[in-house]
């Protein structure tokens, strides 16, 4: 600050000579520069870098650097307000260690994995990566390659890779960080309607009259989102917001009816809601029977542990669940859930029963508008996919679902978790527009869009998020490519897996990052990586909005993309190195083509002019390959969901919306589907029409609670939740390095309660250790910051790259989503 | 360019001088000028008023850079207009540490 | 920590002999950071402060709120202010806000604390509201106190002004 000052005064020195002297003040020494040549800021349009809201800022370009970033006032989604993090958008870039330069352990000027990092060419990086690929590839075949992406990819970089690996490669191994974030979302939706993300948009949050928060902190998690509900609730009285969570935090500061419950009961309060709206004949009978079928779930089905765990030997359907269901009536439905009295979910779950029965009044009153938001409360969940089954039920109980104010709202965390890993379909199990590799029909049609000779694409689903870390470790996957994301510190148990398995002498690790993570620590090479307006490309957010943005300015030198990256590094595969005698011979005109060549010169990706793109904008990428390429990954993305309502509109369209919701269809988006009159997909007369299933039915399903794989006992006495804060997002990796953000929230910290504290002989600010049967991990103790926990659990959010919390939490999964539950383990406190 | 030589002090100091010159020898008197440390000219009117600033860490400092100029025979009258002290001891340490 | 020990044994031979000074402290630094180097191998993770992934450093002290009230210069004018004082039992909450019994239009007189900006004041569509807007209602989603903590990593953003002052630097006469 001593230099502005100095400069202040100094400035004030000489206009007051130049004053005497007669002379005009030169602009330097002015207080004041008015010459518009020199204060001339070029604004453009962006979606924010950092969480599944999808804000659009104006982002500020002076000299070739970003200097400025405001929200976006023509934006429906923020109307020109920003959270902390997006209002500091501006400093992200600018951390001091941005990499600008390969890195490579060698020893002697070789590659060696106990070598030193050591800075290679690009060219030298790609030499070691294909050669590390085409061995893996040779020996074992496609299974031995993989690799983890991001919901903070593009979708143009999204679908580049998983053309790459699923057409290039043949390996279905390619799964985004969204796994830990949504895939129960995704299961859920699957399950329940047959067709990916929310019906609903952000409009609910002006027309509905009751807001249920289910797992969800959006005080600090969806700052903008919960700007409009404050909004909502603040200007009109009627308005009720319930929050359920396993701790107290700022949501509450909100909430009508503010909610603890004990971890995974959840599941019992969602049943009982559903046994209240049957049992005081709240049920919305004329849309049930239309709209709805009933069918009762598969139970008993593990934690998605590995198969020696005693956990997976006792369950009856460990492993071999599919999520499979039987059909059942209505009546049969009403009985199952008719053991979840209030009085016996009370006694579960530890909220009140009249507390209870005041939520459950806000789904069953016919004249309440109910809007359910939820994220990784749900998601992160050893049953998250029957936790997403069963709020649905709820809502389609009582036919609140499609209309204004009436929405199951499943949120995202990541930018682009929506639009790159789900409608991109960047999961191992996954091909663009829901459509899913275990299905011929759908394998077909990539195929026939992606022009490939039959059979090209593998059937079988390949690792996806947690089995990744497990097959490094048992040596299975040894090419193993991480983008955009930073699992060392995200990964759960990494003690026992993630670690291990990236430091298998049989595998090589190549990790692409702006900064030098804790990921990229754990690698073999390090990829240096240009982000966000550093290159064009589109995001879309929790409600289905695409939105574009153009590259502003140029990457430090020798930072590239990851689009660039995937696509340059294509060149080096020969068809013959990748795919077998017996397929080539399908399509003989491949011969002697290379990757490149095949996936994305010489088909759609390829044919856009760079004509195309404007003279005066920046685009690195599109000028080195030859051909606008941002534009053509996404037109020929963007031909799988057209007329299959997944329509996206033309790609320059884009470029001058803040986004559209799809499905865009005559050029008009789509705001409530499933409804008719909103959803041009409804067939007419019909009402509602959900047709991901064929009889344009929505499933109901009869599912119970079940217990979470691993509770305090005696001596680990403690539940662990684990979670995000307001100021830092993506593991901390971009957040910590912005000084106001850092000195905002520093460190880690544990979250407990008072007595918990005491009882075990700690103060506030005392130094302690988390264990757990896995590992532990050391912060300090705060007993009266902005989350209040029970007694019996603590919270340690996991952005610190310090305070490894993953150490210490728990690698069980959802059965049927494969997400890691991250909310509940067991552990014990020592003081240090 | 602001910092000064001698950071011993927590004193910053500036001073806002007029130096009016013989017109034949203006390019002469700012370089004399920019020679001594820690002086920075801002602007230079048609007729021979050149605006400059001298920092530096106490009145003595200021002084003797004044002093060196005052008897350039291209100068024919060297008028100081503003002097300010800043004290930085107390300089935002919190923030600083 | 490291830094703090330099000082003070610099301090010390200061007092000694200022004559050595120079050469002695010289030579010290440059063996501690060599000494940084040979005993951590691979540890670039800047935010690890040099720190193997299977190991921890002692975490730090729990730093304090800054409280000073001084204001900071904020990086562009959009940039909402920090908050440069502790808001250490301020209630924001559906019936209370601490915030704005200091910081609304009406009580600055008193507090002498500056004024929420006139955009607090405007709805969704930005119209004027007699009171502030319920948009703005929870303080803290843009504004955050600061933590006595030293940044683990510096920021190299510059400043529209900053840039600006090169601008005519180069185009004014010197």
């Amino acid at each position: 600050m001593s230099i502005n000052r100095r400069e202040f005064i100094k400035a004030n020195a000489v206009a007051a000579a130049a004053a005497v002297a007669g002379v005009s003040v030169p602009a330097i020494a002015s207080n004041l520069i008015t010459s518009s040549d020199i204060t001339k800021l070029k604004w453009d349009k962006a979606p924010c870098r950092f969480c599944g809201t999808g804000c659009s800022v104006n982002v500020g370009v002076m000299d070739g650097k970003v200097v400025a970033t405001h929200g976006d006032i023509k934006s429906p989604v923020n109307k020109g307000l920003n959270c902390v993090k997006g209002y500091f958008l501006s400093k992200i870039m600018y951390g001091k260690d941005r990499l600008t330069t390969p890195l490579l352990r060698m020893t002697n000027g070789k590659y060696d994995k106990e070598g030193e990092f050591t800075p290679i060419s690009w060219d030298q990086a790609f030499d070691i990566m294909a050669e590390k690929a085409k061995a893996a590839l040779k020996k074992d075949g496609p299974e031995a390659v993989g690799m983890f992406g991001s919901g903070q990819w593009t979708v143009q970089e999204g679908y580049a890779a998983v053309k790459l690996y699923k057409a290039g490669f043949r390996s279905n191994n390619i799964d985004p960080n969204a796994r830990h974030c949504m895939a129960s979302a995704v299961g859920g939706f699957m399950r329940t309607f047959g067709i990916d993300e929310p019906m609903g948009c952000y409009d609910d949050l002006e027309a509905a009259d009751a807001f249920v928060l289910w797992g969800s902190n959006m005080a600090e998690m969806h700052p903008i989102l919960w700007t409009r509900l404050t909004d909502r609730r603040l200007s009109a009285p009627h308005v009720k917001v319930a929050v359920l969570s396993t701790f107290e935090h700022r949501s509450f500061d909100l909430a009508d009816n503010g909610m603890i419950f004990t971890p995974q009961t959840d599941l019992a309060i969602l049943n009982y809601i559903a046994h209240y709206i049957i049992s005081t004949g709240r049920v919305n009978k004329d849309f049930v029977n239309k709209h709805t079928n009933f069918r009762l779930g598969e139970t008993d089905i593990g934690y998605g542990l590995r198969p020696e765990h005693p956990l997976e030997q006792k369950a009856k359907n460990n492993g071999k669940s599919k999520g499979s269901s039987t059909p059942i009536d209505f009546d049969e439905y009403a009985h199952f859930v008719s053991t979840y009295t209030v009085e016996y979910t009370a006694k579960l779950s530890g909220v009140p029963e009249h507390k209870l029965e005041a939520l459950a009044e806000l789904y069953a009153d016919p004249k309440i508008k109910v809007t359910s938001f939820w994220t990784m409360g749900f998601n992160q969940h050893t049953r998250g996919v029957w936790a997403n089954n069963l709020v649905y039920n709820i809502h389609l109980l009582t036919g609140k679902i499609s209309t204004p104010g009436n929405s199951p709202f499943s949120l995202t965390g990541q930018p682009s978790a929506c639009g790159t890993a789900r409608e991109v379909g960047t999961f191992s199990h996954r091909l663009p527009a829901d459509m899913v590799v275990t299905n011929p029909k759908h394998r077909a049609i990539a195929e026939k869009i992606w022009d490939l000779p039959e059979g090209t694409i593998p059937a079988k689903p390949g690792y996806h998020a947690v089995l990744q870390n497990r097959m490094l470790k048992d040596g299975k996957l040894n090419f193993y490519w991480v983008q955009c994301n930073n699992n060392m510190q995200a990964a759960a148990n990494i003690n026992e897996e993630a670690y291990p398995g990236y430091r298998n002498p049989k595998n090589f690790i190549v990790v692409s990052d702006p900064y030098p993570t804790v990921t990229a620590q754990a690698a073999d090479l390090i990829l240096p990586t240009a982000m966000w307006v550093e290159k064009e490309g589109v995001y879309g957010n929790a409600e289905r909005r695409t939105q574009s943005w153009y590259q502003m300015v140029t990457a430090p030198t020798g930072a590239k993309s990851d689009m660039w990256q995937l696509v340059e590094f294509s060149k080096r595969f020969n068809i013959e190195d990748v795919w077998p005698e017996e397929l080539i011979a399908k399509k003989p005109d491949v011969r002697g083509k290379t990757l490149f060549d095949v996936l994305y010169k010489d088909c759609d990706v390829g044919k856009y002019s760079l004509d195309e793109i404007p003279d005066d904008r920046l685009n690195d990428e599109s000028r080195h390959f030859g051909f606008y390429i941002q534009k053509g990954l996404f037109e020929e993305y963007a031909s799988f969901g057209r007329g299959h309502a997944h329509d996206l509109a033309p790609y320059d369209r884009y470029h001058k919306e803040r986004g559209l919701r799809w499905p865009v269809v005559n050029g008009k988006e789509t705001k409530w589907r499933f409804k008719e009159g909103s959803d041009p997909y409804v067939k007419p007369g019909s009402g509602w029409d959900f047709y991901g299933h064929k009889d344009g039915r929505a499933i109901i399903f009869a599912l119970p609670y079940e217990p979470p794989a691993e509770s305090p006992d005696d001596e680990y006495d403690l539940w662990l939740s684990t979670g995000r804060v307001l100021e830092h997002w993506h593991s901390g990796s971009m957040t910590q390095r912005v000084p106001e953000l850092y000195k905002a929230m520093p460190d880690a910290l544990v979250y407990m309660h008072p007595d918990d504290a005491k009882s075990r002989g700690m103060r506030r600010g005392d130094l302690v250790k988390l264990i757990s049967r896995r590992g532990e991990v050391q912060t300090r103790v705060e007993t009266r910051g902005r989350n209040k926990p029970p007694v019996g659990l603590v919270y340690m959010p996991w952005f610190d790259a310090s305070r490894l919390v993953n150490k210490v939490t728990l690698d069980a999964t959802d059965p049927l989503s494969k997400q890691t539950d991250y909310k509940k383990c067991a552990i014990k406190m020592v003081k240090v | 360019m602001t910092q000064s030589s001698n950071s011993q002090t927590s004193e910053y100091h500036v001073a806002s001088l007029i130096a009016s010159c013989i017109l034949a020898q203006v390019d002469e008197v700012k370089a004399a000028i920019l020679a001594v440390d820690d002086t920075e000219i801002h602007v230079t009117s048609a007729e021979g008023k050149i605006v400059f600033t001298i920092e530096g860490t106490s009145h003595k400092d200021i002084g003797k850079k004044m002093d060196i100029l005052r008897v350039h025979t291209g100068i024919l009258n060297l008028s100081p207009v503003y002097h300010q002290v800043l004290d930085e001891s107390v300089d935002d340490d919190a923030t600083k540490q | 920590m490291k830094d703090l020990k330099l000082v003070s044994i610099a301090g010390l031979m200061a007092l000694l002999s200022t004559l050595f000074l120079a050469p002695i402290l010289t030579s010290f630094t440059v063996h501690a950071a060599e000494k940084v180097e040979k005993a951590e191998k691979n540890t670039l993770a800047t935010l690890r402060n040099h720190t193997e992934i299977m190991t921890q450093k002692k975490p730090n002290r729990m730093p304090k709120v800054i409280n000073n009230d001084i204001k900071q210069v904020r990086n562009y004018p959009m940039q909402p202010p920090v908050i440069p004082h502790t808001i250490r039992s301020y209630e924001v909450n559906k019936n209370n806000n601490k915030c704005m019994s200091c910081h609304s239009r009406h009580r600055t007189e008193e507090s002498q604390a500056p004024m929420v900006s006139v955009t607090h004041y405007m709805n969704r569509d930005g119209n004027f509201l007699a009171e502030i807007s319920p948009r703005r209602y929870f303080c803290n989603q843009c504004h955050v106190a600061q933590l006595d903590a030293k940044p683990l990593v510096e920021n190299t953003f510059i400043d529209m002004h900053s840039l600006m002052k090169q601008k005519t630097a180069n185009t004014t006469e010197h």
